[in-house]
């Protein structure tokens, strides 16, 4: 199937990856009170780019839009390629708004202020890129160039183990993606030994023909790049400590953009690249995804502190991506695909109301929480419509991501799906648990806590604003979501056409 | 007729065109050596030395970008005749470029490493006069001791005959060893220059061993000539495979490859800072040229013998460096292992002998220059402020201090860790690449799983300035001048991360022209 693009009148994508960067350079040579407004201004634009591009682009073609290219090292075969189809699109689109989320709710940081911004502003030109880049080696610099800010921002404004986290973080990733970046430059070599084309672009690499031994050691070497990234049970063991140390924003961030990158991979890369290692694979990613979904749902019933329940309750969500993603059908990947928007939106909002609970008590453990519903209304309102979105009421934006993973996979194993579906009860378990633990229960408080409790404010005008945008998008996706399954329908033909050509 | 007309009357004059950069830089030495008997003013002798240097700088660089005009752009030969500046460079360089009847070759690949070891001198110059003022160990010795020894690194690289190798090796290493004792009030540097003194020395004896070997076995030095014998040989007997061992074994050792690499982090702790960066910097990217150069050139037809050679020695220097890089607790020591480590990702692109091999070792060599330079060169700012001692406890809370500093350190550490944007991404890329294209997937995977071990040490040194209160009680003073050219530095890293196309075209080139034999 040969590629189509449509080239941007105005190069949109670019000056959103710029912007922040200009910014951040800005304001190195700025006083500290420029930082919060210029940064929001900045999001701000960024968001309304993305948005305008959401409603522009054409979801009845299989065209690349908004697509542009530069060369770059011409003796490598590499170039600056950017352009989006419905899955770069609707990720960069969840980017902007949890970027214009996380620097709204920053509002509130007075530790080191200006290098705050700045990291962020990095960071967000380094997330944007990953998802709307073709060159892989351009993808790579983006897909690395986020870990330093990332490291920064837990090892700096993080809590009391915060160096350790920010570590642990760093070399996880850092060891995935080394492992990556190997598997994509011997694909790029065995392309060119094939076709004796030099070039590091997705479309060259797409059309590579390999030995089926070749692309299982490949599909591998790549698999272990994005698992460590999602992160799929056994290599999640980072992500609890980055969550539970990681500043509010920077939680944000990790859970709802950084996450994504990793099943995003797997559904850009491995499954156009290596269609049959995919079929091959899929009893593994299967397994894997149903101990991720099960097993860290046990985990996280098992947690007092609410950050790692969170965390804990997003390497399960991952594990619907996962399953759905190597279902291998439409309704699998289309699944996959809005599950991961909208955890991207309930898990931002989650971690907000934590970092909401944390900035009035001083304390994530839940033991020490409880009965604060009565106290903090609008809070408690904001917080339930999250918590029923990530448990997957419907009406809300969990419950059709989920069904559409749950039905593909039961069209592949029955067993996967069942045993999934099972653990969405879990899942709401311990999301009720952790809303009865925090908001409810008043009459088990002491009379300590219910005299601080009586001073709690609720939420305030930049609190609301920031979970304003994502409680909407809930309601949105949840209420109608054909829009957006219209949307990625021909994205997640493109994407599974080979696979399709296999048959079976 | 005295014997030197009558050798001049039957060769001819040696073309004395293509030398002038040479000329330029031992005159700006002797003009140091001598100004420094009579003045004690070291500002007098600094600014010579930076404005000869310099000149020889620009002098290369026009060179250099005047070649790559008529070679890549579609120039006829008619038009380029007609500019004198362009006539100047067909005739001196690209017709004929050896001179001194053959010891000495003038080509790209030699230009291009030349402006580059210029570059890292003049940034050592820089950092010298604050850093020796402060420690009260100036003297006027350092500059025409630097300048010989650039010399010396000069010959190295326009070398096409093992006697000229040798000479400029000599010339190169006994400045060294003079340079590192130059601390003199300190036991460690003393320590240091003797260590190096010693196994330098062996290293040098075994070197011209292995050249009396291939001389007896093939009758010439000259490189060319090695290669046409080894072709027209039919078996390899003890000469030939004795005389490439032992000399991959001297090239090694002053690579500080391991297992040869003992001198190396006690000569550069002991040195002083910025003789550190010198030692680190341009010694060493003379040497990977030279072995570029020699096992190209002479050895052309036992690309796997050296191909594997050099594939052990680099996983055995990036294991052995990086493992022990995260014991050290002084950060001038961990630097030093860190360059082991380097030495190990650099030569590891030999184990692919391939042009995009070639391409890889010259383009990492070179851009090492920029965050290894600048790493050495920046503890030498910190180390002035009095009770500094490189320590990683010192490092604590730098970025709250002084957040320049700390910034322009945490590019480094992410250049030399590899991470985009950053350029020591794109020189691990090139190797990864040439690697993979040859199929040594061990290496490769040795290379990853080396970095990833790196990343324990970088990344403590990041922490520590910026996730820590401030433990180094003194005040932390780093002069805007040493700022500015630290900045420099650093600022070059993240462009050429970002923008490496330029230094990517030259070192394709260099190595398509070494491949294609007409380097030279």
């Amino acid at each position: 199937m040969s590629v189509e693009f449509v080239r941007a009148d105005i190069p949109w994508i670019t000056i959103t990856i710029l912007l922040p960067l200009i910014a951040a350079v800005i304001l190195m040579f700025l006083n500290e009170r420029f930082a919060k407004p210029i940064s929001i201004a900045i999001s701000a634009v960024i968001f309304v780019i993305s948005s305008y591009m959401l409603l522009a682009y054409d979801p009845s073609s299989y065209k690349i839009q908004f697509y542009e290219k530069y060369e770059w090292i011409p003796w490598l075969g590499v170039s600056y390629e950017v352009g989006v189809d419905a899955l770069s699109l609707t990720l960069y689109w969840l980017t902007a708004l949890s970027f214009l989320v996380a620097f709204i709710w920053s509002t509130n940081i007075n530790k080191r202020v200006k290098e705050y911004f700045v990291a962020f502003l990095v960071l967000e030109a380094g997330s944007l890129g990953v998802f709307v880049a073709w060159d892989l080696v351009f993808f790579y610099i983006f897909w690395e160039a986020i870990l330093i800010p990332m490291f920064l921002i837990i090892g700096v404004w993080g809590y009391a183990e915060r160096i350790y986290a920010a570590t642990k973080f760093f070399i996880y990733t850092f060891f995935g993606s080394l492992f990556l970046l190997i598997g994509v430059i011997g694909l790029y070599v065995a392309t060119y030994f094939q076709t004796g084309e030099l070039s590091t672009s997705y479309f060259a690499l797409v059309n590579t023909h390999l030995p089926f031994t070749v692309e299982l050691i490949f599909f591998l070497l790549l698999a272990l790049g994005f698992a460590i990234k999602v992160p799929m049970w056994p290599f999640h063991t980072w992500l609890p400590d980055a969550h539970v140390q990681a500043p509010t924003a920077g939680s944000v961030i990790l859970a709802a953009v950084l996450l994504k990158m990793g099943t995003y991979g797997f559904v850009r890369f491995s499954l156009p690249w290596f269609p049959e290692a995919s079929k091959y694979f899929v009893p593994v990613m299967f397994t894997l995804g149903v101990i991720a979904i099960i097993y860290t749902a046990m985990m996280a019933i098992a947690q007092t502190h609410i950050k790692r329940l969170i965390a804990y309750s997003s390497v399960s969500h991952m594990g619907f991506v996962t399953i759905g993603t190597f279902a291998l059908n439409d309704f699998g990947v289309n699944g996959a695909i809005i599950t991961m928007i909208s955890h991207g939106l309930t898990s931002a909002a989650l971690f907000l109301a934590a970092g909401f609970i944390y900035e009035r008590t001083h304390t994530y453990e839940m033991s020490k929480l409880g009965g604060m519903a009565r106290f903090v209304p609008v809070f408690a309102t904001l917080f339930m419509i999250s918590a029923m979105a990530s448990v997957g009421l419907p009406g809300l934006s969990g419950f059709v991501g989920e069904f559409l993973s749950l039905l593909g996979t039961f069209k592949v194993s029955i067993l996967t799906a069942t045993l999934a579906g099972l653990s969405l009860v879990v899942g709401a378990a311990y999301t009720l648990w952790l809303y009865r633990k925090t908001m409810f229960e008043e009459e088990l408080l002491d009379e300590e806590r219910l005299h601080k409790w009586k001073q709690l404010k609720d939420v305030s005008a930049s609190e609301f604003l920031s979970f304003l945008p994502l409680v909407i998008f809930m309601f949105v996706i949840g209420i109608y979501p054909a829009w957006w399954i219209n949307l990625i329908q021909k994205t997640t033909e493109a994407i599974l056409f080979k696979i399709r050509l296999l048959g079976g | 007729m005295s014997v030197i007309e009558q050798l001049v009357s039957g060769l001819g004059l040696p073309n004395f065109a293509v030398l002038i950069p040479e000329i330029i830089l031992l005159a700006t030495a002797f003009l140091v050596f001598i100004v420094e008997m009579f003045s004690k003013n070291r500002k007098l002798i600094s600014s010579i030395s930076i404005i000869g240097l310099s000149a020889t700088g620009l002098y290369i660089l026009a060179i250099i970008l005047g070649i790559l005009k008529l070679v890549l752009s579609p120039i006829t030969l008619k038009e380029a005749t007609a500019n004198p500046f362009y006539n100047f460079i067909i005739k001196n360089y690209m017709e004929q470029f050896i001179t001194l009847y053959g010891l000495y070759v003038v080509d790209l690949f030699s230009l291009v490493f030349k402006l580059f070891l210029v570059l890292g001198t003049v940034f050592v110059f820089i950092h010298l006069r604050p850093y020796a003022e402060a420690k009260k160990t100036y003297y006027g010795e350092y500059y025409y001791l630097i300048l010989f020894s650039l010399f010396g690194m000069f010959v190295m690289v326009s070398s096409p005959n093992l006697i000229s190798f040798y000479v400029g090796l000599e010339l190169m290493s006994i400045a060294l060893y003079v340079l590192i004792g130059l601390y003199r009030k300190d036991y460690r540097s003393k320590e240091g220059a003797y260590k190096y003194l010693i196994i330098g020395g062996t290293g040098t004896a075994i070197v011209s061993y292995a050249i009396a070997l291939l001389y007896g076995r093939t009758g010439t030095f000259d490189f060319k000539e090695i290669a046409q014998q080894l072709i027209s040989a039919e078996t390899l007997d003890v000469g030939l495979i004795g005389g490439l061992v032992l000399l991959l074994i001297g090239l090694a050792l002053k690579a500080s490859a391991v297992p040869f690499h003992h001198w190396a982090p006690d000569a550069y702790e002991g040195a002083p800072t910025p003789i550190t960066a010198f030692l680190a910097i341009p010694a060493k990217i003379a040497t990977y040229a030279i072995i570029l150069r020699v096992v190209v050139e002479a050895f052309p037809s036992l690309t796997e013998t050296w191909g594997l050679a050099w594939a052990i020695f680099a996983a055995a220097s990036m294991i052995l460096g990086n493992i022990v890089a995260l014991r050290q607790k002084s950060v001038k020591r961990m630097l030093a292992y860190s360059s082991i480590a380097h030495t190990g990702y650099i030569t590891a692109a030999l184990a692919a002998p391939t042009g995009m091999g070639f391409a890889a070792l010259a383009f990492y060599a070179i851009v090492y220059l920029f965050m290894g330079a600048g790493a050495f060169l920046l503890l030498a700012s910190l180390e002035k402020n009095e009770g500094w001692n490189n320590t990683l406890d010192d490092f604590k809370g730098l970025a709250k201090k002084d957040p320049m500093t700390a910034l322009i350190m945490l590019i480094y550490m992410f250049s030399l860790l590899g991470i985009p944007p950053t350029v020591g991404f794109i020189g691990k890329l090139g190797i990864f690449l040439a690697l993979i294209g040859y199929n040594v997937w061990w290496l490769a995977v040795v290379l990853v799983i080396t970095s990833i071990i790196s990343a324990g040490y970088y990344l403590r040194v990041v922490a520590n300035m910026y996730m820590y209160e401030p433990s180094f009680k003194g005040s932390i003073n780093v002069s805007l001048m040493e700022k500015l050219s630290l900045g420099i530095l650093a600022i070059l890293v993240l462009i050429l991360g970002i923008y490496p196309t330029q230094i990517w075209t030259l070192t394709t080139t260099i190595s398509s022209l070494l491949m294609a034999g007409v380097g030279r």
